[in-house]
């Protein structure tokens, strides 16, 4: 580590989400990832045909947090409109899963992520999308 | 819960609380917090080994071994990737980093003594 200060507010690395704050997001969401991907991978191996509609939106929402992890992580313009989409799809995606497994429990018997607002990992992934968009916000490219 | 989960549990609470503080007073990741992290590394290899040994002396896996293996594989990586994430930019955001490593460790093995037992 000769010369090589970091600064975070530095403004030639403006353009990326993968700095301060952002590095803390981009650990959970790589949690995300690889436990909804374990989950899902479990699920359609050994008992997709029980619930093929809740184990689809499993992978689903796997490849959602993969998507993101990766966007957040890289520069540019481009992986920034990819989070943007990433984090918006996993937003509208645990609210409308977390509803209707609310008040419809009989369609949907079985867990997912956000099944509950994501009640069986502690509501992050209801927190999660919303501390993306502000930090994506944050650093909007100019 | 067996000795693992309890070693897991009070090793895993110590990094994750030594982090948060360190975060708070706006610390970068320093010898104290890395070496706490790499500590729940080492409780999770001395688990590894412990498992093997047991599951060579004979005993069963209640639950799905697979399952059971993956966890820990997976759970070993988690400590390591985040020392390197966290060294690559030394902020107080990744004493952070390192506060969630205990954490998701401890819900791991928790994870983990159910299907073993």
């Amino acid at each position: 580590m000769t010369g090589t200060e970091t600064n975070p507010v530095n403004p030639q690395h403006k353009d990326t989400r993968n700095t301060g704050p952002g590095r803390l997001l981009i650990a959970v969401y790589a949690v995300f990832a690889l436990s909804a991907t374990a989950r899902a991978g479990y699920q359609i191996a050994t008992k997709f045909a029980e619930a093929p509609l809740a184990h689809s939106l499993s992978a689903f929402a796997a490849v959602v947090y993969i998507v993101a992890t990766i966007s957040l992580a890289k520069p540019g313009r481009t992986w920034f409109k990819v989070s943007v989409a990433a984090v918006l799809t996993e937003l509208v995606g645990v609210l409308v899963v977390g509803a209707i497994s609310l008040f419809d429990p009989v369609a949907f018997p079985h867990d997912t992520v956000w099944s509950l607002f994501g009640r069986g990992y502690g509501f992050v992934p209801l927190v999660l999308p919303i501390l993306g968009l502000l930090w994506l916000n944050k650093r909007r490219p100019s | 819960m067996d000795g693992y989960f309890y070693a897991i549990l009070i090793v895993g609470l110590v990094s994750t609380i030594m982090c948060l503080v360190a975060g708070l007073m706006k610390k970068a990741p320093n010898d104290p917090t890395i070496f706490s992290v790499l500590a729940v590394e080492l409780v999770l290899l001395v688990y590894l080994v412990g498992s093997i040994v047991r599951v060579a002396m004979g005993e069963q896996i209640a639950g799905e071994a697979w399952e059971f293996w993956g966890y820990l594989a997976t759970a070993l990586m988690i400590p390591l990737g985040a020392v390197y994430w966290a060294i690559l930019e030394r902020t107080r955001w990744s004493n952070f980093v390192l506060a969630a490593v205990g954490i998701t460790v401890l819900v791991m093995g928790a994870r983990m003594n159910q299907i073993w037992y």
